[in-house]
């Protein structure tokens, strides 16, 4: 039952996420696009 | 014995100011550069009698060049004269109307006033907030290196009202502008010069939206055209035993393990150094000269993962008249969303811009020697980005077509029947600036400019890859630009008078 209950708090946070990402406006959402598409390059950049 | 203790590659700003500073303090250095002129984006050259700028038109925040100046044991005055332009920006906007901001803020209030008095109280907070940061983090972040976590601590101990600075880094250049204006019109006005650090307003770091007040600080040109700047400061450095050479193409680092010992020339000359610095785009400098084969997976990851900054071809325009204008630099822009529409849907997608957003330089208004009596030059730049690979097509092939483009917008939106008094026209597409400058893909400012590509993500002045190469110009912390590029100079060589002891 908690097991269930956890899947769906986290399917409830997920499509609260998607639903989030999808009332921003273009503008925003490209430039979150933009920069999670940087994001996992960080760690690496960060040392050269 | 090394033949020299530093060889810096490339005679940009950043390596001029890094191997002056080197020289100064003792250093046998050599710069090479691989171009006949000097300067890099901070260039002049002449034909048919016009002295026309490369790239650079001007320079704001004279803090950087007066620092190196001092650390020179110089004076600035001695070796480069700037003549103030003012007003800074004339406007040109969609609908045709024309105005102008002068250098002096309570003029500039005026102005904003008869637009929009609705926005006088946000230019004012604006003012208010971007002086005293300007005032506060001059030193701080101008001419401190930022490369590790541990020099941003040390910048906020010494500096802790830096901290109140920072949300504006994370914040994106059109949210900033837009929580202290509401016209569209001033909005335009101050949301262009994200272009200067190659990103559209919706991408761009919220700090350079204060672009647009510090250029209220003056903006100058230099007397003889950009040049003058590089050529100052590389006397004041050859003062102190600093050599050059020009035409010097550097094909690859010379590696021990890795650790650079020197450099190897396009005609197979091997020049021995104890340090290396790179003044070229970190890319070139890492994946042509360093070599991918030479450096750790992650190494190749990171400086792969960069993007480039914009491409931008540059017209070049001699005029054998007056150009009916009002201030050095003529702004023809367009709104927020039109600028951020011609990144999205022309730059990404390989299509040309056909757009009014322009930024055209009158470098006559301020020296007349620049161009044959009565004469004028224009310096045109399509203030917008421009693709490296046009859709279907190439820049050598469409240099013709663009030069006709150029002319006819122009006519358009600055000055009916110009063609007629054009003498000379010419253009530097991207690949023009890829094969002059060797900057990948024309790419004018180096790396791409955001926040995850900014201090200390940006590549480090001290390669903590290959040990004795360093890294100084555009692609290093603080990006683009006259001051800034300055400023890399005197961090870099601050690094590496610090590890010589």
């Amino acid at each position: 039952m908690e097991r269930k209950l956890r899947r769906l708090l986290k399917a409830g946070a997920l499509a609260g996420l998607v639903a989030l990402y999808f009332s921003l406006d273009e503008s925003t959402r490209r430039y979150l696009a933009h920069i999670g598409k940087q994001v996992p390059y960080l760690p690496y950049r960060y040392f050269i | 014995m090394a033949d020299y203790d530093a060889v810096v590659i490339g005679a940009g700003l950043g390596g001029i100011s890094t191997a002056s500073l080197l020289a100064k303090n003792g250093m046998k250095t050599l710069i090479l550069e691989q171009s006949d002129i000097i300067g890099g984006c901070c260039s002049t050259f002449e034909s048919q009698g016009y002295r026309f700028d490369v790239g650079a038109s001007i320079v704001e925040i004279l803090h950087p060049m007066e620092k190196f100046f001092q650390l020179m044991g110089k004076k600035r005055e001695d070796y480069i004269e700037l003549l103030p332009c003012d007003p800074i920006y004339s406007f040109i906007t969609e609908d045709g109307r024309r105005f102008s901001y002068p250098t002096d803020i309570d003029e500039t209030t005026r102005v904003i006033e008869s637009i929009a008095p609705e926005d006088v109280e946000g230019w004012k907070r604006f003012c208010s907030l971007g002086l005293e940061m300007i005032d506060e983090m001059m030193d701080a972040m101008m001419t401190s290196p930022l490369n590790t976590v541990g020099e941003a601590l040390a910048m906020v101990v010494k500096t802790p009202r830096v901290m109140r600075y920072l949300p504006l880094l994370a914040r994106r250049h059109q949210s900033v502008v837009r929580s202290y204006y509401r016209n569209p019109v001033i909005l335009s006005s101050v949301a262009f010069q994200s272009y200067f650090a190659g990103a559209p307003p919706e991408l761009g770091s919220g700090i350079f939206g204060f672009i647009a007040l510090s250029e209220h600080l003056g903006i100058y040109y230099p007397r003889g055209g950009m040049i003058s700047i590089p050529e100052g400061m590389l006397r004041a450095g050859r003062e102190h035993g600093l050599e050059v050479r020009t035409g010097c193409k550097v094909e690859r680092i010379i590696l021990d393990g890795r650790r650079a010992r020197g450099v190897v020339l396009e005609d197979g000359t091997e020049i021995t150094s104890e340090v290396v610095v790179s003044n070229v785009n970190a890319k070139v400098a890492y994946l042509k000269m360093v070599g991918p084969e030479n450096l750790p997976p992650w190494a190749l990851k990171a400086i792969d993962s960069y993007r480039l900054s914009m491409p931008c071809p540059m017209i070049y325009v001699g005029l054998d008249e007056k150009p009916d204008l009002e201030a050095h630099h003529t702004v023809v822009s367009g709104s927020i969303e039109v600028m951020n529409r011609v990144w999205n849907l022309y730059y990404t997608k390989g299509v040309i811009p056909r757009t009014a957003m322009s930024l055209i330089c009158w470098p006559t208004e301020a020296d007349p020697s620049l161009a044959p009596e009565g004469h004028h030059i224009l310096n045109f730049l399509c203030n917008a980005p421009a693709p490296y690979a046009p859709l279907g097509d190439n820049w050598d092939r469409l240099k013709d077509w663009y030069k006709e483009e150029a002319v006819r917008e122009l006519e358009r939106f600055v000055m009916p029947g110009v063609r007629d008094h054009i003498d000379y026209l010419e253009v530097s597409t991207p690949l023009d600036f890829e094969r002059r400058l060797l900057s990948p893909q024309g790419s004018i400012y180096g790396l791409f400019s955001d926040l995850t590509s900014l201090a200390l993500f940006r590549p480090h002045a001290r390669s903590r890859v290959i040990k004795g190469l360093y890294l100084a110009g555009s692609s290093t912390h603080l990006g683009g630009g006259v001051p800034t590029t300055i400023a890399s100079g005197i961090i870099t060589s601050g690094y590496i008078l610090k590890d010589r002891g």
